[in-house]
């Protein structure tokens, strides 16, 4: 050695990690010599071709020893072992699950359950986070916001004028493309052949629509599909549902008819949009088409619109929002204090809430809260692993003691464990794949989306298996240490390991799993009373009977001689044509001007125009002057019909004959109704004008409040008789308002199924290991109990020792759990300006029904045991 | 015995573990293959012959002493056995039976 260093010293030595590889893959007994070689060689290889090539030409040598005359020389003995002990432990573990089956169901169950869970809601999640993020520039790619102050409060909306987009395009340079686009829901007739199809899911935008976004174009050029204004793109579904197999691209389609009819080329094919875009359309119709037939809207004052923009590469946002906020004020007078801004569009699907003029989260706080639920079900299922191995593991005892006995390692048996946790993780996994296979199609009915588990996908399977993993380590590493560290001589003595249930972290685990679920239950209760609140409140007017039908093809030219006909068989009470269905928002305005008003008033006013008695109609209560009778009151096509909410807005005592100006004309009040609910159910009553209108313009929808002297079919049928009389054209088409109503609520009844769901797998999942635990400690006490029987202990007395012992930390969990979960209804609640307030009752309640269940969960083990003749427990030993 | 065959660099091989003697070992060979008959023979090929020889069982091995030239690592010394002496013995006779066959010409000069 001493040689060795002082030549190291003198001479180059061949490269350490050519050396290194060589001994990686040569057989140990033949490395030396091999290695000799090599050295010599190369020392020989420094003299003729010089250090460098010589060191190079060493890896070269040792590459070529890299071959199966020596590579089959290693003899496979070192890897022997560990792979022998590993069929022992799997076998070992097979048999421990076999021994115990209660025991293994409930592990092997709840995990699966967590995991099921946990997979449902990442799938969720991830979907979530994958809106509008496959769009190629997506950086670049902004939405127009306004921000403007009212009320000393910032808002800030997106909504825009149509004139933006083009002003954008023209007068700032750092913009590459900037579009208007709506999505309105508009009806139109689309004529194929004899195939009539009314579509409303169709958008109007600016031509660089197809190459701002990245939607994937099937046949056309997204730089030119819409040269031509006589123009359309469609999406495959709708091609196939026009032209069935027949290649739709240059085709050309029809819509509308008679006078109003015009003949579009398809210039795109796209494919179906994604369902992570909250784009939603199935065709394109180019702005210039609109602006061709009803003229450009220059107007800056209306604001309609999406403007969407897409900057210039390098463009830095920040300062280009500096710039660009003023662009409102240029053109419009009017607007002071109106600003604009760009926001993100891959921001716009999680983070578009803004409260005063920042962005303050949005969907991404349900997000959060769910991911974290998916977390916390499968924190549950891990915990029950760990307390039924932990409690149990006096069962194993003298297996890790013999075992170290003869020699195994500490590390070996943390091995062992490991293996058989992740051996029951595993088929949970298998078990929870199945699961989720089956189960993919009600969630997606829940949540309304088609995902999908992507079997082709790589990463579907490496996240899996990772997943798994975590879980088998997670749930088995606490329990490997815990086991693993038993002193074989105690065991081995006879002294025994307590384990009667007294482990402190076990008690905090059962404090966290009941707690979660403590949690869930006051939400179920809190969600599902809200609920009932909201469904029980009045929403001003009379839904029953009430149907709405908005007017297609001919149905608004013929809509006099159809009403007429309605009434006169007898089928409806009552018919007013309006501008909107009464459940939504049409229009509205803050620039209303009355007598006295204040011109720092800028209350929102919403409009709705309806030409005939819609108090009538709609079931609205009259509380001063009267309804709209335009045939009795020639004046009525100026009147005004206004709520409580408006007359308290506009600070009128007696609103009756009062003067309001709106659009440059004059109004008259002459009825006051009592507030009704117009857009949410839980929102606050907007102040409502119904406006008296004799011009056709505004109107898009009938509302019919059917007669009661009929059944429902009868009615029915005769409307859609009249209606193919009156409109033949179209399809017979209505709604039922209270249907329209319902519709509110599926958002909060998603969110109540969801916590409906998760509470009862966390009941379920923490209740089986209650189960698990409580009989488990029936089975060490089984001596305990026999002794106090032998006392005189009375079957109730002692039940109620062994119930109390495990209720205890379910007890903690309430007490400290309950406020938590208390909190959190309440902020739940706070986005709902009409809601119920949390109660006293309802975590009384909760902690009551967990408790309830605990006790019957346990006393089915503990009752059993105290029943038991203590004959059977004592006699032996 | 007779039915095994050695290959060509088989036998040259042991040919040079024969002919080198106490300095037979797995460098040295290669050296001597290469000085000797000029031929481009690569170090790992030589060890994995001798391994396959040692097999068959005309080739024995022990370790041997360590050189400066080596970094301190000893040698594997090969002799051959007397299996293998006999192989390559019948081996050459059997070359030069065949030899014997072919019809002797006068070398052409020029």
């Amino acid at each position: 050695m001493f040689q060795e260093h002082l030549m190291n010293n003198n001479k180059p030595h061949p490269p350490k990690a050519a050396l290194r590889l060589l001994s990686w893959f040569c057989p140990t007994e033949l490395y030396e010599e091999i290695e000799g070689d090599l050295i010599y060689q190369f020392n020989k290889d420094v003299k003729t071709v010089g250090e460098k090539k010589a060191k190079q030409k060493v890896l070269l040598n040792v590459i070529r020893f890299f071959r199966p005359g020596i590579l089959l020389r290693n003899r496979i003995t070192i890897p022997l072992i560990p792979i022998y002990m590993l069929f022992n432990y799997l076998k070992v573990a097979v048999r421990v699950m076999l021994r115990n089956k209660s025991y293994s169901f409930i592990n092997l169950f709840s995990l699966a359950l967590g995991i099921t869970a946990f997979a449902f809601l990442f799938l969720w999640t991830q979907h979530e986070f994958s809106y509008d993020q496959f769009h190629t520039d997506k950086d670049r790619l902004y939405k127009v916001f306004n921000r403007t102050y009212t009320n000393g409060k910032i808002n800030s909306w997106d909504v825009t004028a149509r004139v933006l987009a083009p002003t954008l395009q023209e007068e700032y340079t750092a913009i590459e493309s900037a579009i208007s686009y709506t999505a309105w829901g508009e009806q139109h007739l689309f004529i194929e052949g004899d195939k009539r199809i009314v579509k409303t899911t169709g958008a109007y935008a600016d031509d660089a629509i197809l190459t701002m976004f990245s939607f994937p174009l099937i046949k056309g050029d997204a730089k030119t599909a819409f040269k031509d204004p006589m123009s359309i793109a469609i999406t495959e579904k709708f091609a196939q549902e026009l032209f069935d197999e027949e290649d739709a691209f240059g085709k050309t389609v029809t819509i509308g008819e008679g006078s109003e009819s015009f003949t579009l080329n398809v210039t795109a094919v796209l494919k179906d949009l994604p369902s992570n875009t909250d784009f939603r359309f199935e065709y394109i119709i180019p702005y210039k088409l609109v602006e061709m037939l009803s003229g450009k809207n220059t107007q800056w004052g209306n604001n309609s619109v999406y403007t969407f923009v897409k900057l210039k590469e390098g463009t830095d946002i920040n300062q280009f929002n500096e710039q660009v906020k003023d662009v409102v004020q240029k053109h419009n007078k009017d607007a002071d204090q109106w600003e604009v801004f760009l926001y993100p569009l891959t921001k716009m699907r999680l983070y578009s809430r803004f409260e005063n003029g920042v962005p303050d989260g949005g969907r991404i706080e349900v997000v959060r809260l769910l991911a974290m639920l998916g977390i916390c079900l499968l924190a549950i299922a891990c915990i029950n692993f760990i307390n039924l191995s932990t409690a149990r593991a006096q069962r194993r005892s003298k297996e890790v003691a013999v075992r170290k006995v003869t020699g195994a390692l500490r590390n070996s048996l943390i091995a062992q464990f490991l293996c058989e946790s992740l051996l029951l993780a595993f088929g949970a996994g298998v078990l929870s794949l199945v699961a989720v296979y089956m189960g993919l199609p009600y969630f997606n009915q829940l949540i309304s989306l088609h995902l999908t588990l992507e079997f082709t996908n790589l990463n579907f399977w490496v996240g899996g298996l990772l997943l798994i993993i975590l879980v088998g380590l997670l749930a088995g590493s606490y329990p490997a240490f815990y086991v693993s560290a038993f002193k074989p001589v105690k065991i081995l003595k006879g002294l025994v390991i307590s384990a009667t249930g007294k482990s402190r972290l076990r008690a905090v685990l059962v404090v966290f799993q009941f707690g979660i679920a403590i949690t869930l239950m006051v939400s179920v209760f809190v969600v599902q009373r809200q609920i009932a609140y909201l469904q029980n409140r009045d929403a001003g007017y009379n839904k029953e009977h009430l149907v709405y039908q908005y007017f297609t093809g001919s149905l608004k030219k013929n809509f006099e001689a159809y009403k007429n006909e309605l009434l006169a068989r007898g089928v409806a009470q009552s018919i007013t044509k309006t501008s909107t269905p009464i459940t939504d928002r049409w229009s509205n305005s803050d620039a209303m001007e009355w007598e006295g008003k204040d011109p720092e008033n800028k209350t929102l006013f919403e409009r709705i125009y309806a030409d005939d008695a819609f108090a009538t109609t709609a079931g609205l209560t009259v509380v001063r002057g009267r309804d709209m009778d335009p045939e009795k009151y020639a004046t009525d096509s100026t009147a005004v019909v206004i709520n409580e909410s408006a007359a308290k807005a506009m600070g009128f005592d007696d609103p009756i004959g009062k003067r309001i100006r709106d659009n440059g004309t004059e109004w008259h009040i002459i009825g006051v109704v009592k507030d009704f609910i117009l857009t949410s159910p839980w929102g606050q009553v907007e102040p409502v004008l119904l406006f008296g209108c004799v011009n056709s313009w505004p109107f898009s929808v009938a509302h019919i409040k059917l007669s009661a002297h009929h059944t429902l079919q009868e009615n029915l049928q005769v409307m859609a008789e009249l209606s193919k009389k009156y409109n033949p054209d179209y399809p017979f088409e209505y709604e039922f308002v209270d249907a329209a109503y319902a519709r509110k609520f599926a958002d909060l009844e998603t969110t109540r199924t969801i916590t409906l769901v998760a509470s009862f797998l966390t009941i379920a999942i923490a209740g089986m290991g209650l189960l698990g635990l409580s009989s488990y400690m029936v089975e060490v006490r089984v001596k305990e109990i026999g002794i106090r029987k032998v006392m005189g202990g009375s079957v109730f007395s002692i039940t109620r020792m062994l119930t109390w012992s495990s209720l205890k930390p379910i007890l903690i969990a309430v007490i400290v759990f309950g406020p938590q979960a208390w909190w959190v209804m309440n902020w739940w609640l706070s986005s709902y300006p009409y809601r119920i307030s949390v109660g006293l009752f309802t975590i009384p309640l909760a902690a009551l029904s967990i408790i309830g269940l605990a006790v019957i969960i346990t006393s089915t083990q503990t009752i059993r045991a105290a029943r038991t003749n203590p004959v059977n427990s004592l006699r032996n030993e | 015995m007779s039915k095994e065959f050695l290959g060509e660099f088989e036998e040259l091989v042991l040919t040079m573990v024969a002919a080198l003697q106490e300095d037979a070992y797995g460098a040295a060979i290669a050296e001597e293959i290469e000085t000797r008959l000029k031929r481009d023979v690569n170090l790992s090929a030589v060890h994995v012959t001798l391994y396959r020889l040692e097999d068959k069982g005309y080739i024995k091995s022990s370790l041997g002493g360590a050189t400066n030239e080596r970094g301190g690592r000893r040698k594997r010394i090969f002799t051959i056995t007397s299996a293998g002496m006999s192989m390559l013995k019948a081996m050459k006779d059997a070359r030069l039976d065949l030899w014997k066959l072919v019809p002797q010409l006068k070398m052409i000069t020029g």
